[in-house]
């Protein structure tokens, strides 16, 4: 990423990258347990909807992988990039303490040709936080605490015409639990050999109509070593601190929530990166009179860095967007919907004598406009259609067109077909078209405001399914056809500035599988494995000149197992273990790691947990260029009041 | 008629819903069966609704049945105030039946209709299942995974019933007295 301080070169290849375990299902509560539970605590207990609903498994005729609530607490994990290890439909590594690269469905990039992971849209509880600089997430820059998460839905798949541009290859919502879920206090405290956390969280109510969180946290992770074995001098601490609140009353359901952070993180032999942000959301929703309900959501996101030799932005987001839906007939399940979001930033121009970057302009203000509409049509008891299309005004490209049809057939009880055909763009962004890069006082590469938005056409089908009782199913099979895509071109003659170009096309075809067991009421497993095929290559005429390494250094395949067992009523152990396979170019070999954690309950108030991350090595690599993974332990104490 | 999470993914996924296929019936009507005898201790009916100060409280389940024997397990026993909780089962409507409180299934949602119909004004707490369109002085409805209910306090009000603020505070929307 251009603010992440180091890693400026030239050169071809690199990334690398990884997957991720385990699928992994919900709840552990069995039917005859739930009889003891009080009634504010049934409210908790978490089912599935499709049995009641079948319209809801039919809409969700997409590769969607659901992350629990249950899942998240139970993997031990402590960032959002480790929960999103649990959906075996991504790929994440680790490149340091701080750093991840996260894609669905391929194309993670490659840090030499800055190449980003682009094509995954990110949102948390709406809010966006895919950043329009130069397209990708600072994960460094997000948190959720496990506590507060709900579930985090990861959809393999363009989700365009819901979700808009950047949605090429998936979409994942973070989507945090409302605040009458996290009543009471709660302390934890955590220590490790690499990483130590506190955090503090109080929910309580000022009346029955109006609930509210807050909270904050503190976290310290230790350095690790580069490839080369020695210190990366990457330690890192983030504090951060937020709310929530919700009004309930008859037809309406208001939501504010925030969050603010601010953070320093190690760089080798220069001074500290610096991160700071705060956001603000609201929602609400009306619910009419016929049946049909009005949404409003609006939110406000301050996010700035600054890296070595003063380089740095301030990015401020402004969104609203208005959501109705309403059933047109018997026949039409209607929504549709408008938005308006403004980015504006300034950029501070990182200048030294051996590499430069500029952008011209430094500061911008950039208007993005769409509107949605999308219609679910029962064909038969069994089968139904989803049209939909998003028009988004691109600051930069103007009219993108987002349309989709999904179509779903409860072939039985449980067991659903599924096919798609969607279309997504990435769209461009300063970093495509401002930029400038110096070496020395020669101009190296320069962004090209004719940059078209990278496209996809994606065709889908998938299964989804219920064998047994026990025994949960999911296929999906994809063949994305990808035009425009990003590479890089010279000039002709005086070869340099190299420019950014959409020379490069073609397609990716891939299977995911997950599914779950169950052979007992104590215990379950879950177990994802997906490949994927790149069949990437650049337009007649194109210099070629990084390859087609540049798109991304993607495994071949991946394969997770997760076992979660209660062992006794107060102590579960979980187990997740992961297979990640060679990355092509550059090259970096397959790898499997093991991640575990046991958990004790030892009073209504009082809970421990061990985990242990990556545990079959001692460090691990996950992504070439980055640092070495290493494995590490954590205790963690709960105490509610 | 159902609320939904307010956060603005969520609400995409209203008309999208991302579940996953791991349908549990089983769990679902077994959260469902633990509620029924739940509400009852917050629930205050009128004396005319009971024969006797030792009348039990009836919940009476209209149609198929969907609990399994769960509903049976999970009231088994258990009281409210003085009065013991029994279940019933009727086959078909039966505005006879001394009922306080009525759970109406999805099965069929014109018997639920009328049955509504016929217990408007009349001291009988009226709860529909998830999945109905029709709503009684409580509808269950899946919320993200996770059974909540409704109340109709202005129903409730219409029977002679007072429900608690307890309850009400538990709700996922409170229909409120005095409100059309």
């Amino acid at each position: 990423m251009p603010f992440r301080g180091i890693r400026w070169g030239l050169g071809l290849l690199l990334a690398a990258n990884l997957l991720p375990p385990g699928a992994r299902a919900q709840q552990v509560a069995s039917a005859d347990d739930v009889q003891e539970l009080s009634i504010e605590q049934l409210a908790n207990v978490e089912i599935t909807s499709v049995s009641k609903a079948p319209q809801s498994l039919s809409a969700a005729a997409a590769a969607a992988y659901v992350i629990s609530h249950d899942d998240v607490i139970r993997s031990g994990a402590t960032s959002i990039p480790e929960m999103l290890r649990l959906a075996p439909n991504l790929e994440v590594m680790q490149s340091s303490p701080s750093a991840y690269q996260i894609a669905a469905r391929g194309f993670n990039g490659s840090s030499s040709a800055q190449n980003f992971p682009n094509k995954l849209l990110v949102l948390i509880d709406g809010r966006s936080v895919y950043t329009p600089l130069f397209s990708g997430v600072y994960w460094d820059m997000q948190d959720v605490l496990p506590e507060d998460v709900e579930r985090i839905e990861v959809v393999s798949g363009p989700g365009g015409t819901l979700w808009g541009a950047n949605a090429v290859n998936g979409v994942v919502n973070i989507i945090t639990r409302k605040a009458s879920d996290t009543q009471g206090g709660v302390a934890m405290l955590g220590a490790g050999d690499s990483y130590s956390s506190a955090a503090l969280q109080y929910g309580g109510s000022f009346d029955s109509n109006l609930d509210y969180r807050f909270y904050v946290k503190d976290f310290y992770q230790r350095s690790f070593n580069s490839a080369a074995g020695t210190t990366a001098h990457d330690a890192w601490s983030k504090p951060q601190g937020g709310f929530r609140v919700d009004w309930t009353v008859a037809q309406d359901l208001v939501t504010l929530q925030g969050d603010v952070y601010g953070g320093a993180e190690g760089q080798l032999n220069t001074p500290n990166q610096t991160i700071a942000g705060a956001n603000l959301t609201g929602h609400w929703q009306h619910r009419l009179d016929d049946d049909s309900s009005l949404q409003l959501l609006a939110y406000y996101d301050q996010a700035q860095r600054n890296v070595l030799n003063g380089g740095g932005f301030i990015l401020n987001t402004y969104d609203v967007e208005l959501q109705h839906n309403f059933a047109l007939g018997s026949w039409n399940n209607i929504v549709w919907g408008a938005g308006d979001r403004i980015y504006d930033y300034a950029i501070t121009d990182r200048v030294a004598p051996d590499t430069s970057l500029l952008w011209r302009p430094g500061h911008r203000v950039l208007n993005l406009a769409d509107v949605f509409a999308q219609d679910q049509i029962p064909l038969s008891d069994s089968l139904q259609l989803t049209v939909g299309l998003k028009v988004e005004n691109d600051p930069y490209s103007g009219i993108s067109p987002m349309p989709s049809g999904r179509l779903s057939w409860q072939v039985a009880k449980d067991h659903m077909l599924w096919a798609a055909i969607s279309r997504a763009v990435r769209a461009p962004t300063p970093f495509d078209t401002d930029v400038v890069e110096k070496l020395g006082t020669v101009s190296f590469l320069a962004g090209d405001i004719n940059f078209l938005p990278e496209q996809v056409t994606a065709y889908e089908l998938g299964y989804r399914g219920r064998i047994s009782d026990s025994v949960t199913l999911s296929i999906s099979a994809f063949e994305n056809v990808y035009d425009d895509l990003k590479d890089i071109e010279p000039t002709p003659v005086t070869f340099t500035p190299l420019r950014w170009a959409n020379t490069m096309q073609g397609n990716v075809h891939g299977v995911e599988i997950w599914g779950s067991y169950k052979p007992t009421d104590w215990w379950r497993l879950d177990a994802g494995f997906n490949i994927q095929h790149m069949d990437l290559s650049f337009a007649p005429g194109a210099s070629k000149l990084l390859g087609i390494a540049q798109a991304g250094d993607d495994p071949h395949h991946q394969a997770s197992l997760r076992s979660s067992m209660n062992i006794w009523d107060d102590i579960n152990f979980d187990a997740d273990f992961r297979y990640v396979g060679a990355l092509p170019d550059p090259k970096l070999p397959e790898y499997v790691e093991l991640n575990a954690r046991l958990g004790w309950r030892a009073s209504d108030t009082l809970s421990f947990s061990l985990s242990g991350f990556n545990l079959l090595h001692s460090q691990h690599l996950e992504y070439v260029g980055g640092d070495q993974i290493r494995r590490s332990v954590y205790l963690e104490t709960r105490l509610r009041f | 008629m159902r609320l939904r999470l307010l956060a603005a993914a969520a609400a995409l996924s209203c008309v999208a819903p991302l579940v996953p296929a791991r349908a549990d019936a089983s769990l679902e009507y077994a959260v469902k069966a633990a509620y029924l005898p739940k509400f009852i201790p917050f629930i205050t009916w009128p004396d005319s609704a009971f024969a006797s100060p030792a009348t039990p409280v009836t919940i009476c389940v209209l149609g198929d049945d969907p609990f399994g024997g769960k509903l049976e397990q999970a009231a088994g026993g258990t009281k409210s105030g003085e009065r013991a909780i029994v279940v019933r089962r009727l086959a078909e409507p039966d505005p006879s039946a001394s009922c306080q409180l009525i759970f109406l299934g999805a099965g069929d949602p014109a018997v639920a209709q009328g049955t509504l119909d016929a217990m408007k004004g009349r001291p009988v707490v009226t709860v529909t299942d998830s999945g109905l369109k029709a709503h009684g002085v409580i509808s269950f409805l899946i919320d993200a995974n996770h059974v909540r209910f409704d109340i109709d306090d202005a129903a409730a009000a219409q029977g002679g019933l007072v429900i608690s603020s307890k309850l009400l505070s538990l709700a996922h929307a409170v229909k409120q007295r005095g409100q059309p």
